[in-house]
């Protein structure tokens, strides 16, 4: 099968008054469709940047990322990204924050406004259309923002420490949320947390990096049955060999 | 948010009833200190333990309201006044938010016009009354000019720190989902910096009443600032009163029209 996404000796360093700092040296990944991926390393060590560069809001030093073959070089039509924060405009009603992105690149048509109404509904959030962000809880917030960007149809999300924010409670039920979305939309995901727990509960692939400049120190490959949930992933016996696993990696 | 009607609990009612007590005696303590000033005042006035003649007193400014009321003289030089304050306000509010949006959208331009912007905020505009005339005459574009100058360098500053304090999340997620400069900015940073906005209405409300009173020390042959300074000239101080009375009324009003609107687009966003 081919790649959805090709990262191919990606290359990134900052540049400020005070520094030079080289966030990436010569990274190497490719993604199929359909997968889950996390992401996890020492906080610093260039994971914000991996995304940023995917989504095209930031220029590589050197090298080439392809997304379906297609070379990205600003953000366009491919990646949805989600935050730490949801960034839900405060003066939108729920409606209008969720279909914020089809007034952008010529998307605002019948059939991407039905698609969003649909998702809306499908996941519970059709009686608060008409509110405003500030009269909902934290979880239906960030389920509102991950709304917003499979809007936009996009081939690949990518999600940046998107539940950290959250609660931890809250952040139990939005994982299951997520990856239920996410699964039934067959989406493919890119998700970057410091929480390993959390990477094992969602992913199908745990990308472990080095500290800066980031490279991939190795890659585990997670074998659960696809029908559980996150949660109840976090049962299995397995979880916690997989945990130690990933722990080791990281020290 | 709805409000919904709700059976309390006794506890409750008693603390909203206590709520209400103490917003109600605040209101009345507000006036009684009113009364309590003007009535001192009329009364040492009356028996002349002050002066009434330097510092009138309520009856002889009601006295003399009136009988300029019925002159027509006191709705002119309201009017005048009025006008030129008006016409301050919404040419420094419009200039200063778009010459805002300008220096936000160009970087350099701002970097290079900070160390003028800093200068020019903390000279005292009165300053530059004597060039305003000479350039500008001594008619009514030299006053507005006068308030001009007064709203226009804090509405431009206030607003850009507005537009500079969108989240910079924000403008990424923008970016992510493809909007152009131009969406970013009526999008996102306009609606963004709308608290920024109404704030600066709200200090141009009482700067523009300075600068055009200002302006109308320096050059006028009409308006409250020309009445006030008539009076004290030919030491009718009941003159002066009057006029400065009038200021506050208007002034007040003016800011009361500003928080409305305030309330009413809220409302309509909320
Ligand atoms: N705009 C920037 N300018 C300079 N250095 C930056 C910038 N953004 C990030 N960095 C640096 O690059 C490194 C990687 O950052 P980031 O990708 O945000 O890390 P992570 O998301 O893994 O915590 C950090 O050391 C950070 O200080
Ligand atoms: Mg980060």
């Amino acid at each position: 099968m081919e790649n959805l996404l090709e990262i191919q000796n990606v290359c990134l360093t900052y540049h400020s008054p005070a520094s030079e700092t080289e966030a990436l040296k010569e990274l190497n990944l490719s993604i199929k469709e359909g997968e889950f991926i996390s992401i996890v390393g020492p906080s610093g060590c260039g994971k914000t940047t991996i995304l940023s560069l995917i989504a095209g809001i930031l220029k590589p030093t050197s090298g080439n990322i392809f997304i379906r073959g297609e070379k990205i070089e600003k953000p366009g039509f491919h990646t949805g990204y989600m935050f730490q924060r949801d960034n839900l405009f405060e003066w939108l009603n729920i409606w209008k924050n969720v279909t914020l992105g089809l007034n952008f690149k010529k998307r605002n048509n019948e059939e991407n406004k039905s698609y969003a109404k649909e998702l809306i509904e499908k996941y519970g959030l059709g009686e608060f259309i008409r509110h405003y962000p500030t009269e909902l809880s934290g979880g239906m917030r960030q389920r509102v923002a991950l709304i917003r960007t499979l809007c936009l149809k996009p081939d690949l999300l990518l999600l940046d420490e998107p539940f950290s924010a959250l609660d931890y409670q809250t952040r139990l039920n939005v994982q299951d949320d997520v990856s239920l979305v996410i699964k039934k939309e067959k989406k493919t995901a890119i998700l970057v947390t410091h929480d390993i727990s959390e990477a094992i509960a969602m992913s199908s692939k745990i990308i472990v990096l080095t500290p800066r400049p980031a490279t991939i120190k190795s890659i585990i490959t997670l074998d659960f049955d696809p029908k559980l949930t996150p949660f109840e992933r976090r049962k299995e016996k397995s979880f916690n060999t997989y945990f130690n696993k990933v722990w080791e990696e990281l020290v | 948010m709805k409000k919904q009607k709700q059976n309390y609990s006794i506890s409750h009612k008693k603390y909203l009833k206590s709520l209400l007590i103490k917003k109600v005696s605040i209101h009345i303590s507000r006036i009684l200190l009113l009364v309590l000033l003007l009535g001192a005042w009329e009364l040492c006035a009356s028996l002349n333990i002050i002066d009434p003649f330097i510092t009138s007193s309520p009856s002889r400014i009601i006295k003399q309201i009136s009988f300029l009321v019925q002159d027509g003289v006191l709705f002119h030089h309201s009017w005048v006044t009025l006008y030129e304050t008006l016409l301050a306000f919404a040419i420094s509010t419009i200039a200063g938010t778009l010459i805002a949006l300008v220096l936000y959208i160009i970087p350099a331009v701002r970097k290079v016009l900070e160390p003028y912007l800093i200068i020019l905020n903390s000279l005292p505009k009165i300053a530059l009354g004597p060039l305003i005339i000479v350039w500008m005459g001594t008619g009514t574009k030299a006053i507005v000019m006068m308030g001009i100058l007064i709203c226009i360098i804090i509405t431009t500053i206030s607003m850009l720190n507005g537009y500079i304090s969108v989240p910079k999340e924000k403008i990424l997620l923008m970016k992510t989902m493809g909007a152009s400069g131009f969406q970013i900015l009526t999008r996102l940073v306009v609606p963004a910096s709308f608290s920024d906005f109404i704030s600066v209405l709200k200090i141009n409300v009482g700067m523009s009443w300075v600068g055009v009173v200002m302006g109308e020390y320096l050059t006028s042959k009409a308006g409250l600032g020309y009445l006030i300074v008539y009076g004290g000239q030919v030491f009718k101080l009941d003159l002066v009163m009057s006029a400065i009375v009038v200021l506050c009324i208007l002034a007040g009003l003016m800011y009361g029209l500003v928080a409305l609107l305030e309330m009413y687009i809220n409302k309509k966003r909320t």
